[in-house]
């Protein structure tokens, strides 16, 4: 049975950061994920923002590793090759009431060490289509592409031989002498350290091993995206002060580093922990909030809708407000847990990560490798470059000339390099996380066709295989005619 | 025996619904056309109804697996399902010319399946 | 960088292209370069097996393919030049196209373009239907690339939402493949496709047609397992206590075509926000001159008949290249119109207009008005959003020297 020094349960972008984080040292690492890629789950569902700390309670877990994450980002950035742009962020007040949440989280942010901090006019804030009273100018908040974070780091973490296991659930821990049996549902393995980074199934994780003394209270978030037509109408993030009306969201209008534009999210408790479902209610509440600062907004501006899970620790009668919890069980010795990593668990990833090698370290000795691969991406996608750089690789390969995402301005080859990932995934999510193919206004409409014809003439995947994103989303269901085989 | 049958006239986009009596070769107008063509239009619908039929044939060695196929004349309506039988068992080997016969009289029809797309290897 | 040089640059050879093309090289043009993103010519034409194609143009009833293979033979003999698989990036104001390909990137100076691009389709969010993410959900037309291009089947229970004939034809097809079609579900009061196609592809089949009935939510964390019907009133709102589940594997939806104008937004070219295409005078051409637009990137045309007759006017009008003596005209779309194109009017003389009606009306007084004048004034039989309206009226020099608005509307509805 194989041996690993540590398994991470969860490829999410916590596992991810973790497992880059390993992958520097000489160790057997593993990462089982469920879903069928990276990011399958809150990781890719979320905002995309690289929070500054205003948000977080000083003194707390979230602020110290939001604080921490945020300085190792660019520099993360340049390395791994992932894009990040520092948009910076206006928390609008409507009123002088409102001035003083302003005036608080202005207080909380320089506690948190937040620098730069600045408490504006409405008529001093370079949005024109923005009015308010004052703001919070916020230059230490940035946007990201959360998937794209994530697949980097876990790509360059299998560069570097950690293990990534898609499409294979943990069924069964079990703790004898020093060191964890787990289950699968695609074998058995053997780990020294647990590292239970499995998001919203982070309690079901615990209770394989032990009686859990939490409960996690799901809360969904709903989002709009824009098309990229409307990028010019703002330039920052823009979040309002969190209204007291019911009712009422108080849209956050959020930049994407592609140029889309993403209202939301909407915050609402629910039972089922994996019910990632839009609803009327709220896309509609976030379309007309959106039309009271856009009123000539017109629905077929929105071009996407989505949902992601918060995994919150504490129920909306407390206030739906605890800190992380990052710790090894008391119970089980080896089990490290990371509990109700919500916002802002994105940029505080990389902190988190570090932390969990020192915690690790105190049980295993950590080699630095001396052969450590870095990420050998290209920052700029084919539609970025100039028409040299494009000529040359047309040249190279003349995959690079076939356009086949015509919203997106996709290459050929860049689907057929998304395809090759080193995590091995290959569904139609992995291609358009990695190489925005199905992305834009048409969503799909003319890629999907050469997507799936790539899958087929290149990789030889079965078209009855082929997949959206999870093991049981297929796309097909046969031929229109069979072949039959002479 | 006479049967009343409500008709959809197609002739044109208002598409009245014309109510006539027809048995196996008798034709009586009842009411609901708007115009002459519809008359005839309903008659030949309910003594004789025939469809345009479309379809694909599986293609050997082609650019494409698939050749898209028309009958050479509208076949009655009771066939249909017999002549799709026939076109989803046929197998044509590339070059394929449009208007290329693939399946004479199709399932006793009289009504040849032909190619309607050029193929080439 | 590969140089080229065109008297005519057609962006797409879909029915409108090949027909522009084709004019534009009979009316004079020497060097006519057809620039198209697909493998194939033809557009959206060879994945359009039915039939129903050139009736008017040529008497005769084609399918799709034959009626693109009609138009391409005829292009390639009067040696138009064709560039497949090449994606044109952009164009600017001076009509230098960068387009891109396996042999590398070209610029390509045009004297003149025709714009057809056709058009893209409504998706799901476009709409907002609530619910989950799973596959099996596909617009009908990539539904019907799968099906009949690629030999793909996308699924075997299946619901339709929409009743414009693209949705009617998936209908048959999907029941021809052998897939059980649950139903076509409109939320009008009637059908948007012609009356053949709802008889010759869901009353022939016994398929239900759900009409004043809207999609409420769809189910299915991974693969599609069931969509929610409801009851709609005469607003289109949901009539509560309706709804019913419907389980099914496969949704395709057929919900309205959107003009693809990204080219044309992009160098600054006005566009009909109703019509979703660029602003043209009677000549076919934009506002940015020497720019010409045809097919459905202008309008989402009925038939391709109409849109070929159009896009011939265009490719002539493009080697003409008219020479703008007056002041503009607008032409509004008044009471009763969603839209009329042309929307200017250049020159005086005898113009073909297209126009749709906002609502279905019987035996409306169709007016065409300059100020207080009346300049035409015709009965219809019916009038129906979902059939384009042509009239030809004669602008007068007078007319265009009053500077005042033309305006179309109807009467008696």
């Amino acid at each position: 049975m194989k041996n690993f020094h540590v398994a991470i349960i969860g490829g999410g972008v916590i596992g991810s950061a973790i497992a880059w984080e390993l992958s520097k040292y000489k160790l057997d690492v593993v990462v089982f994920e469920k879903g069928s890629d990276v990011a399958s789950g809150t990781s890719k569902a979320n905002s995309g923002v690289v929070h500054s700390g205003i948000n977080s309670a000083p003194a707390s877990l979230k602020a110290r590793f939001c604080v921490a994450g945020n300085k190792m980002l660019q520099p993360l950035s340049n390395q791994l090759g992932f894009p990040l742009e520092w948009v910076g962020k206006y928390v609008v007040a409507k009123n002088e009431e409102e001035v003083k949440e302003l005036e608080q989280l202005k207080t909380v942010g320089e506690n948190n060490q937040v620098p730069n901090l600045k408490i504006k006019d409405g008529k001093d804030i370079k949005e024109p289509n923005v009015s308010c009273y004052k703001a919070l100018w916020v230059p230490t908040a940035g946007i990201m592409l959360p998937y794209k974070f994530t697949i980097a780091l876990a790509e360059n973490a299998a560069e570097n031989n950690v293990n990534f296991l898609i499409e294979t659930e943990v069924k069964d821990l079990k703790k004898v002498d020093n060191h964890f049996l787990i289950k699968t549902n695609k074998g058995e393995c053997q780990s020294q350290i647990l590292v239970n980074s499995a998001g919203l199934n982070c309690r079901n994780i615990v209770s394989m091993l032990e009686e859990p003394d939490f409960r996690l209270y799901p809360c969904r978030g709903e989002y709009l995206v824009l098309d990229k037509n409307y990028s010019n109408l703002i330039n920052s993030m823009i979040y309002p002060v969190p209204p007291k009306e019911l009712g009422v969201l108080g849209v956050h209008i959020t930049p994407t580093i592609e140029g889309n534009i993403l209202l939301g999210p909407s915050a609402e408790f629910i039972d089922d922990h994996e019910d990632k479902r839009t609803t009327k209610e709220m896309m509609q509440t976030l379309f007309n909030e959106a039309k009271e600062i856009i009123p000539r907004l017109p629905e077929k501006a929105v071009i996407s809708a989505y949902s992601g899970i918060r995994c919150k620790l504490a129920s909306p009668d407390e206030g739906g407000w605890a800190d992380y919890r990052i710790e090894e069980s008391r119970q089980t010795a080896g089990l490290i847990n990371l509990l109700g990593i919500e916002s802002p668990g994105l940029t505080a990833a990389p902190a988190i990560a570090k932390e969990v090698s020192k915690m690790i370290s105190k049980s295993i000795k950590l080699n630095p490798k001396t052969n450590f691969k870095t990420r050998k991406t290209m920052n700029k996608r084919f539609s970025q470059m100039n028409p040299k750089e494009q000529s040359d690789l047309i040249k190279k390969d003349e995959r690079w000339g076939r356009i086949v995402c015509r919203c997106e301005h996709v290459a050929e080859a860049e689907v057929i390099e998304a395809l090759s990932n080193p995590i091995g995934a290959q569904t139609l999510s992995a291609v358009k996380y990695r190489c925005r193919a199905g992305m834009g206004r048409c969503q799909g409409g003319f890629c999907t066709q050469h997507t799936v014809r790539i899958m087929e003439e290149q990789f030889n995947i079965d078209v009855n295989k082929i997949k959206l994103k999870s093991s049981n989303s297929k796309l097909f269901s046969g031929r229109t005619r069979e072949i039959k085989n002479d | 025996m006479a049967v009343e049958q409500e008709i959809t006239c197609i002739v044109c986009p208002i598409g009245c619904k014309i109510l006539v009596r027809a048995t196996e070769n008798q034709f009586e107008l009842l009411d609901g056309n708007k115009c002459k063509k519809g008359i005839e239009y309903a008659r030949n619908e309910a003594l004789d109804p025939r469809r345009m039929l479309t379809s694909s044939i599986l293609v050997k060695n082609g650019e494409w697996p698939l050749v898209s196929v028309r009958s050479s004349k509208p076949v009655p309506k009771p066939k249909i399902l017999a002549v799709l039988k026939e076109i989803k068992k046929a197998e044509v080997n590339a070059p394929i010319k449009s208007g290329q016969l693939i399946i004479k009289n199709v399932a006793d029809t009289k009504i040849d399946i032909v190619a309607t797309k050029s193929i080439k290897k | 960088m590969i140089n080229l040089y065109a008297d005519v640059a057609v962006i797409g050879a879909g029915p409108a292209g090949l027909a522009a093309a084709i004019s534009a090289h009979e009316n004079g043009a020497k060097n006519v370069i057809v620039l198209d993103r697909n493998s194939w010519l033809g557009g959206i034409l060879p994945q359009c097996i039915h039939d129903g194609f050139g009736v008017e143009e040529t008497g005769t009833s084609m399918t799709g393919p034959e009626y693109a293979e009609m138009y391409i033979n005829a292009a390639k003999k009067q040696g138009i030049t064709f560039m497949n698989e090449t994606m044109v990036l952009q164009f600017d104001k001076n009509r230098k196209i960068i387009a891109i390909n396996k042999k590398g990137l070209h610029e390509i100076k045009a004297k003149s373009i025709v714009l057809a691009m056709g058009c893209r389709e409504k998706t799901r969010w476009n709409i907002m239907i609530p619910g989950d993410r799973p596959s099996g959900i596909y617009t009908a037309g990539v539904a019907q690339a799968f099906i009949n291009l690629y030999n793909i089947m996308v699924g075997k229970k299946v619901i339709i939402l929409g009743s414009g004939d693209v949705g009617l034809i998936m209908a048959r097809r999907l029941k021809f493949e052998g897939a059980k079609v649950l139903g076509v579900v409109e939320i009008l009061p009637y059908a948007s496709g012609l009356p053949r196609n709802v008889v010759q592809c869901l009353d022939d089949y016994g398929t239900p047609l759900y009409l004043n009935h809207t999609i409420t939510y769809i189910q299915g964390r991974e693969r599609l397992e069931s969509v929610t019907i409801a009851q709609v009133d005469e607003k289109m709102n949901v009539i509560p206590g309706t709804e019913r589940e419907i389980e099914c594997d496969t949704l395709l939806l057929s919900l309205g075509l959107i003009p693809e104008n990204e080219l044309s937004r992009n160098v600054g070219i006005e566009i009909d926000d109703v019509t979703g295409g660029p602003i043209i005078d009677q000549y076919f051409e934009t506002s940015l001159p020497g720019v010409f637009a045809c097919g459905n990137c202008l309008q989402v045309y009925d038939t391709v008949d109409v849109l070929a007759m159009d896009a011939k006017k265009a490719g002539k009008y493009a080697v003409k290249n008219s020479i703008k003596q007056n002041k503009d005209i607008n032409v509004k779309a008044g009471k009763g119109i969603r839209y009329v194109i042309p929307q200017k009017i250049s020159e005086p003389g005898k113009i073909r207009f297209t126009s749709r009606v906002e609502k279905p009306c019987e035996s409306p007084i169709l007016r065409l008005v300059s100020g207080d004048k009346e300049i035409l004034k015709k009965k219809l039989r019916w009038a129906n959003p979902a059939n384009m309206v042509e009239f030809d009226a004669v602008i007068s020099a007078e007319t265009i020297k009053s500077d005042t608005a033309l305006e179309v509307l109807l009467d008696g509805c």
